[in-house]
């Protein structure tokens, strides 16, 4: 278990929070004339140095600098503890939860770069900007959640 | 070579880190709540950081310039298969594992251990489907040489 300062709510309010994330995306475009995406932040930093191409410098220290604000929030905040999974870890077996994170987190990767975005490209920035594009990727990876959320819902007899 | 960009970048991108952390998108319980439909918190935060980045967007638009970046350049792309497409593969990654890209990053830097496993297998799907691409192009080049290769027509008989 980590030391906790718990300088910070469990929980900031909705109206702090998500207005403040708004003011991160008008703000990069205002800027800097950048597009807010963790998405193409990790491939720019992981992926294009084994594929070989070269990255826009900036998305790699964007990646840095998110981690930074996260252990930040994490170290202040009372949520900072080791776990393996909420939910998930006490309902399943450790043969089906390994794969279940992995091969969600394959779906996951696939979607984003097939799609050009993810929920912070696509749902935030390009929402925002009112791009066709992101308005319809939004539609679809929430639908699509909701309804696996709820299958897997109903599938594990209400325990995930 | 511009530092003020430079600058505002990494400032952002902390406040980012630190916001998406700040509101528990790191633990699975919060998302997985908001897609189960019985917590509001998700999409309260969503919908009012896109309203407010909306608005910002707005007044940028007028100004059309930015501080450290030159002239305004917003996104507007048609809306395509590949984006339907990956965005529903996307949400089932979304909705099984109850983390996204930047929630992942919250994750584990709270101390979720699953979370390293999300994000090992995002970076191999996001390889995983640059590969396929890169098959689908090779094999897109192959057949346009190959209907190059043929005679125009075939010659007359007689």
């Amino acid at each position: 278990v980590v030391t906790v300062l718990e300088l910070l709510p469990a929980q900031l309010p909705w109206w702090l929070a998500g207005p403040g994330l708004g003011l991160c995306v008008a703000g990069l475009y205002g800027l800097a004339n950048r597009r807010l995406g963790v998405s193409g932040a990790l491939l720019a930093a992981v992926v294009a140095p084994v594929e070989r191409w070269r990255v826009e410098r900036w998305r790699v220290e964007f990646l840095a600098a998110v981690t930074v604000g996260a252990l930040a929030a994490g170290l202040l905040g009372p949520d900072m503890r080791l776990t393996s999974y909420p939910v998930l870890s006490t309902a399943l077996p450790a043969a089906a939860l390994i794969p279940l994170l992995a091969g969600g987190g394959l779906a996951l990767g696939y979607g984003a770069r097939w799609a050009e975005g993810c929920t912070s490209g696509h749902g935030l920035s390009g929402c925002a900007a009112g791009s066709p594009d992101s308005l319809a990727a939004t539609a679809t990876f929430f639908a699509v959640a909701v309804a696996v959320t709820f299958a897997a819902h109903a599938l594990g007899g209400g325990a995930l | 070579v511009n530092g003020g960009a430079r600058a505002s970048t990494v400032a952002i991108g902390i406040a980012f880190g630190f916001l998406v952390t700040g509101s528990g998108f790191g633990n699975y319980a919060t998302i997985h709540q908001a897609l189960l439909l019985r917590g509001w918190y998700m999409f309260a935060v969503f919908g009012s950081a896109v309203a407010v980045a909306a608005a910002g967007l707005a007044l940028l638009r007028r100004a059309g310039t930015t501080r450290y970046g030159g002239p305004l350049r917003l996104p507007h792309a048609p809306a395509r298969r590949r984006h339907v497409y990956g965005a529903a593969i996307f949400g089932m990654g979304f909705g099984l594992t109850g983390t996204c890209p930047g929630t992942a990053v919250a994750m584990i830097a709270t101390g979720g251990l699953g979370g390293l496993l999300v994000l090992a297998g995002l970076v191999g799907g996001m390889w995983l489907r640059g590969a396929a691409e890169r098959q689908a192009r090779s094999q897109h080049a192959q057949a346009v040489a190959n209907q190059r290769e043929q005679p125009p027509l075939s010659p007359a008989r007689g």
